[in-house]
């Protein structure tokens, strides 16, 4: 009887102990894909409206969010984590792409995201807001497992934002070969 | 020992060579007018795979190597950089640039779409200049921005887009209605409309009596300090003080006017309010 | 020894299962109790007030109408369908959906064949506890106690057809294609004209009013947090119930933002936040605030009360008042509210009673009410 409760025992601090491990692994993966996300940025130029310190917090917080879930999108081929950060063409334009790549058995990852943003316009109403960003990131491109690309990759995006309803939303991603 | 080393080498050269035979070199335009077909050259020889991966597109297809290959207006109508990459035994990458087309409309943003009379710089506006596959025109345009409240002009001026944006600030006018608001360039335009609203009520006068059912009041017309009536809806508060205590109604104005029947046998003096604005005091007597 | 006991077990338990399963249900005799049905033997008898008070209120409470009713003295002026309605509410009142959650009577005056007693009530309400308080009369009949009921004022409103005129918004939500700046309405301007924060015992508070400046309905809500001295936030709250949220163009309602527990020597900066979004809305009904006074209740607590009266043809379900104070400078010093738990029917009045903490008692010059209303089916 006496070996049954310990066996019991042992059991269940077992599972515990399993419990707890995936979901500190899950708690540091998810931490992990966002600070892999740097991003510096300066609104000092942002014209003709300036940009209050409160909003400046905002936006940052919430673009680096959108390029976390973006990254996340692209290398699960899930459009889920798209739902919130983007709106209208950078939603559509993300969508078809990880319908794409679901079809083709493509996808990406983008690995250690820095970001060098600078605002350039701010609207009078503080309804839209164009950044420039200049990105680097390690991109891997795989088809099926098998990985095709590994190389360093510098961006040029230009990056229209509007405010959603708790947050900045993207609304525009394109990127240029200069500013 | 020597029959060995030659057969060796020979197996090294018939690889070198074959290697050389089958190795590529990819050649990609720097640039491509979105949907716009573009073409990518490869030399070498045999079959490889095409991999076009970029906004709004993750594709691969079979190719062959040493001809040109075709990829489709269609799969590059999104603006911005597409990887080109052609995987045979190793593979090559090249990055292409889509540049918007020929501006198609316009994105025409206009606050606030309410607005009180006779206020400076109230009414703003962006405008974006887009292609017809919604990519943004960053390159400089005219955009002409009118407002015209009746036959009133409010703001006629033109800009040049900036960072692919360009917009205008314009007071509003004084009487209550509809302004029209254009941005257009060239033959592309892009209407809003704003309502124009009366401003806060002013001169708040109220009149009133008593009747078998206590005290009736009611406001002359609203109007603001341009003589605009304040909209049907608004609320007027009507206090009124006196032995038995106070009484406050909230009346919405009906037609202009707002009313309230209030009950109370004592003398009253009755106030009146919209908004932050006050409005006279009437004194009624007593029920006799 | 150490395999025997579980096997032991689970014979057992396969035995037990097979008798339950084998054997057919029957349930004998009586399970429950009928609603209504005396229990025999179980209720004391009402020889004195305070039992006759716990028989008629625990009777009350657990639903048994007709117990409860013969509690009731046939001198009374109320009908036993009155009597339920009193207890039981009616037209969607909050009272409809309440119940007693418990009572404390306490005598004021007893004689020989008479006494008054002071009820405490407690109601758990959809909108949180409420205390309502009553002095109930009785008297005694032969050997046992019963109450005297007060008799039921109904409002006796005619027949009538009222036609509704007042102005009416409604929302459209324009197409499914979004063509961005296309489908832009602004959301409501809506300004905080006032704010105070004060210490109680039971935490800060932040109060004051807001304005809707715009010239079509707007559903407000009021957040506010508490920052310290180095811009750190302590705490972060909304104003929930305690603000009329649908706000009229030019409408003013007062609000308040409670922080149990927490003290203002801490904080350096209050932070506002007003969200206004768009909302259908109707200018009807229109309630008049009369006979508003400052007194005090029968429990020796500061009260502001009136009566409400509806002005339109639509029953008020649920009405709440919301009441703010001013000082002498006209500066906001306490803001209050209340359900009223019965519904204000069509051109007729309900009472109702706002409480004041006695430690405001002194400053209060001057007091605002404005009336909120919750109308079932009624956006």
């Amino acid at each position: 009887m006496k070996r049954i409760f310990v066996s019991a025992i042992s059991a269940f601090a077992i599972n515990v102990a399993a419990i707890g491990a995936m979901c500190a692994a899950f708690t540091i993966s998810s931490y992990a894909a966002d600070t892999s996300v740097q991003v510096q940025m300066d609104m000092s130029k942002a014209t003709p409206r300036s940009m209050e310190p409160l909003t400046e917090r905002a936006v940052l917080r919430d673009y680096r969010f959108a390029w976390a879930s973006m990254a996340q999108a692209l290398e699960s081929n899930s459009i889920d984590s798209l739902q919130g950060p983007f709106e209208g063409d950078a939603m559509r334009w993300l969508k078809e792409t990880v319908l794409s790549q679901q079809q083709s058995g493509i996808s990406q990852r983008y690995r250690d995201q820095s970001h060098r943003v600078e605002a350039v316009f701010y609207s009078p109403e503080g309804d839209v807001l164009e950044l420039h960003d200049t990105v680097q990131y390690q991109l891997q491109i795989s088809d099926g497992g098998k990985v095709i690309h590994d190389d360093p990759v510098t961006l040029h995006y230009v990056v229209l934002l509007t405010p959603g309803a708790d947050r900045w939303v993207i609304r525009q991603l394109q990127a240029v070969q200069q500013f | 020992m020597r029959r060995c080393f030659l057969i060796l080498a020979a197996l090294c050269s018939i690889a070198l060579l074959l290697a050389l035979c089958s190795a590529q070199e990819l050649r990609v335009p720097e640039t491509s007018t979105a949907g716009d077909d573009a073409t990518v050259s490869s030399t070498g020889s045999g079959k490889g795979t095409l991999y076009l991966v970029g906004p709004g597109i993750s594709h691969k297809s079979d190719v062959d190597l040493g001809e040109d290959i075709h990829i489709p207006g269609k799969d590059l109508h999104n603006a911005g950089a597409y990887l080109v990459i052609v995987c045979s035994s190793s593979c090559e990458s090249g990055t292409l640039y889509v540049t918007p087309a020929k501006p198609y409309s316009l994105a025409f943003i206009v606050h606030p779409s309410r607005v009180p009379v006779g206020r400076n710089n109230s009414i703003s506006g962006v405008a974006f200049p887009f292609d017809q596959y919604r990519n943004l025109i960053r390159a400089p345009a005219t955009v002409n921005f009118e407002l015209n409240a009746g036959k009133e002009s409010l703001l006629s001026q033109s800009d040049r887009t900036q960072q692919g944006a360009a917009w205008f600030r314009a007071s509003s006018g004084r009487s209550a209605g509809t302004v029209q608001v254009n941005a257009s360039v060239d033959d592309i335009s892009a209407k809003r409309a704003v309502q124009q609203v009366a401003s806060d009520p002013c001169n708040l006068r109220i009149t009133g009596g008593r009747t078998k059912n206590g005290i009736e009041v009611q406001t002359e017309p609203v109007h603001d300090c341009a003589g605009n009536p304040v909209p049907d809806g608004t609320i007027v508060t009507f206090t009124g003080e006196g032995p038995q205590g106070k009484v406050t109604v909230d009346a919405p104005i009906k037609q202009g006017i707002a009313r309230a029947q209030m009950e109370a046998k004592g003398e009253e003096t009755i106030s009146v309010a919209s908004g932050v604005v006050m409005g006279n005091e009437l004194r009624i007597g007593a029920q006799p | 020894m150490k395999r025997i006991l579980p096997i032991v077990l689970v014979v057992a338990t396969a035995v037990l299962m097979g008798i339950a399963l084998a054997r057919p249900g029957s349930a004998r005799g009586i399970v429950g109790v009928e609603a209504g049905t005396p229990m025999a033997g179980l209720t004391p008898k009402a020889s004195s007030p305070e039992q006759a008070i716990n028989n008629l209120l625990g009777n009350v409470q657990g639903r048994h109408w007709d117990l409860a009713f013969e509690g009731v003295s046939k001198t009374s002026g109320i009908d036993e369908a009155a009597f339920i309605q009193d207890w039981k509410g009616s037209d969607g009142s909050l009272r409809a959906f309440s119940a007693l959650e418990g009572f404390e009577p306490r005598p004021l005056h007893i004689t020989n064949d008479a006494a008054e007693m002071r009820v405490h009530l407690h109601w758990a309400t959809p909108v949180g506890p409420m205390q309502d308080v009553r002095d109930i009369h009785l008297v005694r009949e032969g050997d046992v106690w019963r109450a005297v009921w007060p008799k039921v004022q109904i409002p006796n409103v005619p027949a009538q057809v009222i036609p509704v005129t007042y102005l009416r918004w409604d929302l459209v939500s324009g197409s499914s294609e979004d063509h961005w700046g296309s489908r832009n309405v602004d959301a409501p301007n809506v300004r905080i004209i006032s704010m105070n924060a004060v210490d109680t015992a039971e935490g800060a508070v932040v109060m004051g009013e807001v304005v809707n400046e715009d010239t079509i309905p707007a559903f407000v809500t009021v957040n506010a947090t508490l920052v310290d001295a180095a811009g750190n936030s302590i705490d972060e709250e909304s104003s929930f119930d305690k603000i009329d949220h649908v706000l009229l163009p030019k409408q003013v309602t007062p609000y308040r933002v409670d922080f149990p527990n927490i003290s203002l020597k801490n904080v350096k900066n209050v932070r506002m936040d007003e969200k206004a979004s768009l909302v259908p809305a109707s200018a009807d009904p229109v309630i008049g605030v009369m006979n508003q006074k400052l007194d005090s209740d029968a429990q020796g607590k500061a009260v502001l009360h009136g009566d409400l009266f509806n002005q339109s043809g639509e029953t008020v379900n649920i009405p709440h008042v919301i009441a703010a104070f001013y000082d002498g400078n006209g500066k906001i010093v306490w803001v209050a509210d209340g359900y009223v738990d019965q519904a204000l029917l069509p051109q007729s009045s309900e009472p109702f009673a706002v409480e004041i903490p006695k430690s405001m008692t002194a400053k209060i010059q001057n007091f605002h009410v404005v009336v909120n209303q919750y109308s079932l089916g009624r956006s």
